[in-house]
C-alpha cells in the first residue's frame, strides 16, 4: 500500500513539472488537476475529523480524435488508506456527435453517483441515503460504450450507451443480495447491458430529464448455484436551473429515484439458516439551493443555502437491510473559488442522532 | 422486462443510426450562441462556471474535451466554449 501511495504522489509531483503543455512534434497534450476534501462530524456522543480524500485527475490529448482520462483515489474515509482507481477511460471522438471509449468508466446511471455525487459540486457533506456507500444503482463499470449529445431544433438529446462487467452479487451471510459495484475483473461470462437519455427541452438547458438503465441476466460467481441471479436498474433524475431576478439569485432543483430489482436466491447465514427475501430496493432525492449570484456584495454572492430529502427502502427481511432510511440534511455554503468551498451542514436521519458536518473541499 | 431491454436497445441503436445517416440540425437560436452563452449554459448544469484565467490556453484544449465525455458537451459547443475561454483568457 505504502509503495502504491508513493507511485501516486510521485505522479503528482511529476505533473507539477509537466503540467505546462508542449505542443511540439511528437508530444501530447496532458493535465492534472482534481480536489481535496476534509469533513468534520460531530453528533451528541462523539466528534472529530473524519474522510479526508485526495483526487487527483489526470487527463492527456493525445490528438484531436484520441484521449484518455483518469482519476485516482485516497480515501480515509473506512479508518484506513485506501487507493483505488475510479477510472481510466480511453476516448475516440468519431465526429460531433459521437464518442466511443473503453476501459473503466463512471456510468452516466442517474446524475449522483460520479457527477452530482462530486464534492465540490455536492452542497452536501454526506450522500443521500441510498446514494453513497451500501446504496444501490452502478458506480464503476469497465467496458466499452458510446456517448454523445444531439440537438434537435431547439431541444438536445444525450446519450450514454455502454457493455460492461456489470456488478458482482455479494453472498457472504452479512451481505448477502447486495453487490459489488466497483469490482475491477468480471466474475462469469454475462455482461451489463445499460445507459441513459436524457433531454434538455428547452434551448438555454436549463432543465435535463432522464431514464437510466441497467441489465445483467447472470451476476453471480462462475460455478456457484448464485450465477443465474440477475438484476435490473432503473433510474429518472432531473436537473433544473433557473434565475430569479426579484431574489437576485439562482435557483437549482434536482432530484433522483432509482429502483433495483434482483432475482429469488436462497442466502445462508453463519449458523446455517437459509434466508429468503423480496430483494427490491428504491431510492430518491430531492434536493433545492438558493445563492443570491446577482447581488451586489460579494459576500453575498458566494454564498449558498440547501435543504435536501432522501428516502431509501431496503428489502426488510435481508441482513443488510431493515427499516427504510429518511434522512434531512441542510447546509450553508461559502464559494472561496469556482470548485473551493466550506460546507456546513445538519443532519438528521432517522433512527440516528442528529449530526453537524463541516467540509472544506480545494479544487486544484 | 425483456420488453424494456429491447425497447432500449432499439432506442440506442435508432439514435446511433440516426447520428450516422442524418446527422443533427439546430435551430437558429441554438446555432447562434456564442461561446460564452454555451460557456454559461454548460458548465453551470453541474458546476460553477470556470473562469477563463482558471487554466492556460492549451489545457483549456484538454480541459474541454474532458467536459465533452462528462457532459456530453457537442463537438461544436465544446469549440465555441474553448474559443471563448482562450479569446478572453488573461493567462
Amino acid at each position: 500500500m505504502k509503495k502504491q501511495i508513493l507511485y501516486v504522489l510521485l505522479c503528482c509531483v511529476s505533473t507539477g513539472v509537466f503540467a505546462q503543455t508542449s505542443t511540439s512534434s511528437g508530444s501530447n497534450k496532458f493535465v492534472v488537476y482534481g480536489n481535496a476534501e476534509a469533513t468534520y462530524t460531530a453528533t451528541k456522543d462523539e466528534s472529530g475529523f473524519g474522510d479526508v480524500n485526495f483526487k487527483p485527475i489526470f487527463l492527456w490529448k493525445i490528438s484531436d480524435k484520441l484521449f484518455a482520462e483518469a482519476e485516482t483515489e485516497i480515501e480515509t474515509g473506512g479508518g484506513s488508506v485506501d487507493l483505488g482507481l475510479e477510472y481510466a477511460n480511453m476516448c475516440y471522438i468519431v465526429n460531433p456527435y459521437l464518442m466511443l471509449h473503453a476501459g473503466r468508466f463512471l456510468p452516466k446511471f442517474g446524475a449522483y453517483r460520479g457527477r452530482m455525487g462530486e464534492a465540490f459540486i455536492n452542497r452536501f457533506a454526506a450522500d443521500p441515503v441510498g446514494f453513497g456507500d451500501g446504496g444501490i444503482g452502478a458506480m464503476n463499470e469497465t467496458g466499452v460504450g458510446a456517448l454523445g449529445g444531439l440537438p434537435f431544433g431547439d431541444i438536445k438529446i444525450n446519450y450514454d450507451f455502454y457493455v460492461s462487467n456489470g456488478p458482482q452479487l455479494l453472498t457472504d451471510s452479512a451481505n448477502a443480495g447486495q453487490f459489488e459495484y466497483e469490482a475491477y475483473t468480471t466474475n462469469n461470462k454475462s455482461s451489463a447491458v445499460g445507459g441513459r437519455l436524457a433531454v434538455l427541452p428547452f434551448a438555454n438547458s436549463s432543465l435535463e430529464v432522464a431514464y437510466s438503465f441497467q441489465h445483467k441476466s447472470k451476476t453471480g460467481d462462475a460455478g456457484t448455484p448464485y450465477e443465474n441471479v440477475g438484476v435490473t436498474m432503473q433510474a429518472v433524475d432531473f436537473n433544473f436551473l433557473q434565475n430569479i431576478t426579484p431574489l437576485s439569485s439562482t435557483i437549482k432543483l434536482l432530484g433522483e429515484l432509482k429502483h433495483q430489482k434482483t432475482g429469488n436466491a436462497t442466502y445462508y447465514k453463519d449458523n446455517g439458516d437459509a434466508v429468503n427475501f423480496n430483494n427490491v430496493s428504491t431510492a430518491y432525492y430531492i434536493c433545492g439551493t438558493l445563492r443570491p449570484s446577482l447581488a451586489d456584495s460579494k459576500f453575498l454572492r458566494n454564498v449558498e443555502v440547501a435543504v435536501r430529502y432522501s428516502y431509501f427502502k431496503r428489502p426488510a427481511d435481508a441482513p443488510w437491510g431493515g427499516d427504510n432510511l429518511k434522512q434531512f440534511e441542510a447546509a450553508l455554503d461559502y464559494w472561496l473559488h469556482w470548485n473551493d468551498v466550506v460546507k456546513f451542514c445538519y443532519l438528521k436521519q432517522k433512527g440516528s442522532p442528529a449530526a453537524f458536518n463541516a467540509q472544506i473541499v480545494f479544487g486544484f | 422486462m425483456k420488453k424494456i431491454l429491447v425497447g432500449f436497445t432499439t432506442i440506442a441503436i435508432a439514435v446511433i443510426i440516426t447520428i450516422f445517416t442524418n446527422g443533427c440540425y439546430e435551430s437558429k437560436k441554438v446555432a447562434d450562441k456564442s461561446g460564452a452563452q454555451l460557456w454559461a449554459e454548460n458548465c453551470t448544469r453541474c458546476h460553477n462556471a470556470p473562469p477563463p484565467g482558471e487554466f492556460s490556453n492549451e489545457n483549456w484544449d484538454i480541459v474541454g474535451t474532458h467536459m465533452q465525455v462528462r457532459a456530453n458537451i457537442t463537438g461544436n459547443d465544446a469549440k465555441k466554449i474553448i474559443d471563448f475561454l482562450k479569446s478572453t483568457n488573461t493567462q
